[in-house]
């Protein structure tokens, strides 16, 4: 018996360790599983999340209606076209929108369309019209260690290469495209000192290729900042100054329709236009240059402009002050039988800059809108 | 016979102290040792630290240099023969006279006008030693610079008039009509919770004018900020805020990062401010 039961005992010891062991291995293959499945997780893709969504249109009391979104700068898909679903929500059906040439093609003859097709697919799938602005120079075009607006004239035809390879690849997807910002601003013309026959060079650098590319694109000159800067002024030219020295210069032949900037300042939206003002009417004297100069047949389009209401700002307006000029200058400008849109500056950043800048947007960083895009959807939308 | 190996004594001792050996006793004088060390290096008294470039300047020259855009009354402001006035510049004032009583040396503040977009650049620049010109508190600069307390709150505040009990928190505005300055952070406020709280929205061009509405009893409370309030309230007197800021809106004062100990010596003094009623006074005196 003694030897049966020590048999028997050591049998269920052995059949115990077998069932721990084999319950062990259990446990271990469900680990090894669990672990196998979250590596996969990780490993696979998230599925895509942001998609171009439905074909919308906007809905709008004014075609004119635009805004200058700062989309470049934003980098995850859901911000760019929540942005654009506000622009047309607020009855904008026009935005401008800045390509920089650096981002683009980081390297001659390398081009990076990625996030530019994102921006220009998701708000063609709002309804809206993109004009794009071109510029900043990559690293490989200028010199080192100058500005991004620095652009010598023997890298004209490399300029003039990427717009056209622009207008190829947005070939009825982007059809205005602005050559240049601001040129009339030495710190936008690469502190190389304010040059309109420089700049009208470039236009005819530019035009023949972009036009070769695109028959159909417009090819959008000037943009020029509004300033009272007296001549001689080493950073900045009158713009109507500048206007007609580029007409002078022969520019003529070489851009399609005009961009403007009109910027309010601390005047209303109906005040009288005047060489020695700067107000949102000043886009009538730019006109007025245009005509004189044989191009009344050509269109204007507004592609910055506005009023800010920082709260310290010299040439800021109060918050109910600029919601009553925006309003009028969009009315204004549905007036205008000259002029395609009027994009005022700027629909949101994609981060606060705490300084006056800020107080340009109608929505803010965390998608809030302000009570002025309230205002402008209000008259937008309801009348 | 299999080769023994010799051990010395000290490895003989040595083994008994293997990780799973180790007794109670040797553990015991080890979390000792680390408790005492912890005391030390925490519990006892420190030398004071050395007070920063910055304070020590102040109180060598005894100039409190102050960067300041004086075109934002009733903050700060300046006229016609440049003497500078407003509620920033009796705070300074008041700042270097408690300075001057707790440290035996007398400081006065000397000014130094900036552009406001320009105030940060010139202060990490070294042209003055502090902004004390309405600088509202910005979470992202203070990676640059370090903020004081705050000394206003220039959020929107809910105003009603004098003697209306039936307003105590913004949920009591359901229903009622709300006066605002159209595009403000009070307009901005109610917009936000206009749906949820189903009150009429009635913009206005000023805050005075949305002030004006709540007195004639077109509006049954107004949100705007406290010192358009107190201005209204001064030359009107039957109207009341209603509790705390809806959105607060900061005002701080910044010093340079390597500046903790003027930075310690204003909130010390701002401190004392909120204690003894002297802040309180100077708002009252310029709002």
């Amino acid at each position: 018996m003694g030897i049966l039961n020590r048999i028997g005992v050591v049998c269920q010891w052995a059949r115990q360790r077998a069932q721990r062991r084999v319950a062990s291995y259990g446990w271990l293959a469900a680990r090894a599983a669990l672990l196998g499945a979250l590596l996969y997780a990780l490993a696979t893709p998230p599925p895509v999340l942001v998609t171009l969504g439905e074909q919308h249109q906007v809905q709008t009391t004014n075609p004119k209606l635009g805004v200058h979104t700062r989309l470049t700068d934003e980098v995850e898909e859901w911000k760019i076209k929540k942005t654009l679903e506000l622009v047309r929500e607020m009855g904008a059906p026009w935005i401008v929108e800045y390509f920089p040439w650096e981002y683009l093609e980081p390297n001659e003859g390398e081009y990076d369309w990625g996030h530019a097709d994102l921006v220009v697919d998701h708000a063609r799938r709002q309804g809206l019209t993109v004009i794009a602005r071109l510029g900043f120079v990559p690293a490989w075009a200028r010199p080192k260690k100058s500005a991004p607006g620095y652009l010598d004239e023997a890298y004209y035809p490399q300029f003039a290469l990427f717009v056209a390879e622009f207008a190829r690849h947005f070939a009825g997807r982007v059809e205005q495209i602005i050559i240049w910002n601001e040129p009339n601003l030495n710190f936008e013309w690469g502190y190389r000192g304010i040059d309109p026959g420089g700049y009208a060079r470039m236009l005819q650098a530019v035009y023949p290729r972009a036009k070769d590319a695109n028959p159909s694109a417009q090819i959008l000159a000037g943009a020029l900042a509004p300033t009272l800067a007296p001549p001689g002024t080493a950073d900045a030219m009158n713009d109507l100054d500048y206007l007609q020295a580029l007409y002078d210069a022969g520019a003529k032949e070489y851009f399609d329709a005009l961009a403007i900037h009109a910027y309010g300042w601390t005047s209303a939206a109906d005040e009288a236009p005047a060489r020695n003002r700067i107000n949102f009417r000043r886009t009538e004297i730019l006109r007025e240059i245009m005509i004189r100069n044989g191009d009344a047949a050509k269109r204007a389009l507004i592609t910055e402009g506005g009023w800010n209401d920082h709260p310290r700002w010299t040439k800021a307006v109060t918050p109910a002050q600029r919601v009553a000029y925006t309003v009028r200058a969009y009315e204004i400008a549905q007036t205008w039988d000259w002029l395609d849109a009027c994009a005022l500056w700027a629909f949101r950043y994609p981060f606060a800059s705490q300084t006056y800048l800020d107080y340009f947007a109608f929505v803010t960083p965390d998608f809030d809108p302000k009570p002025i895009y309230y205002e402008v959807q209000k008259y937008a939308t309801s009348h | 016979m299999p080769r023994r190996t010799r051990r010395s004594r000290f490895t003989l001792y040595i083994s008994r102290f293997t990780p799973w050996r180790i007794g109670s006793l040797p553990l015991a004088v080890l979390a000792g040792v680390a408790f005492f060390g912890y005391a030390l290096a925490t519990w006892l008294p420190k030398p004071p630290p050395k007070p920063d470039a910055t304070w020590t300047r102040i109180l060598d020259t005894g100039e409190f240099r102050v960067g300041i855009d004086p075109s934002f009354p009733p903050f700060e402001s300046d006229n016609a023969q440049g003497e500078l006035f407003g509620f920033d510049i009796a705070l300074a004032n008041e700042l270097t006279r408690e300075w001057t009583q707790a440290t035996g040396t007398p400081v006065r503040v000397e000014y130094v006008y900036s552009g406001f977009d320009g105030l940060y650049d010139a202060l990490q620049n070294g042209q003055f030693d502090a902004i004390i010109s309405a600088l509202p508190y910005d979470p992202k600069k203070t990676q640059d610079v370090l903020f004081s307390h705050a000394y206003f709150d220039s959020g929107p505040v809910i105003v009603v008039r004098a003697g209306d009990a039936t307003t105590k928190t913004y949920y009591d505005l359901m229903g009622k009509r709300i006066g605002v300055e159209l595009g403000s952070a009070g307009d901005a406020f109610a917009r936000r919770w206009q749906r949820r709280l189903k009150f009429d929205l009635h913009p206005f061009a000023s805050p005075a004018d949305a002030l004006r509405a709540l007195q004639l009893r077109q509006v049954d409370a107004t949100l705007t900020d406290l010192i358009a309030f107190n201005e209204f309230a001064r030359a009107n007197g039957d109207v009341q805020t209603v509790g705390a800021p809806l959105t607060h809106e900061l005002i701080v004062i910044a010093v340079r990062k390597d500046a903790p100990t003027l930075l310690g010596y204003i909130n010390a003094a701002l401190n004392a401010f909120k204690r003894d009623g002297r802040l309180e006074q100077l708002q009252r005196e310029w709002f």
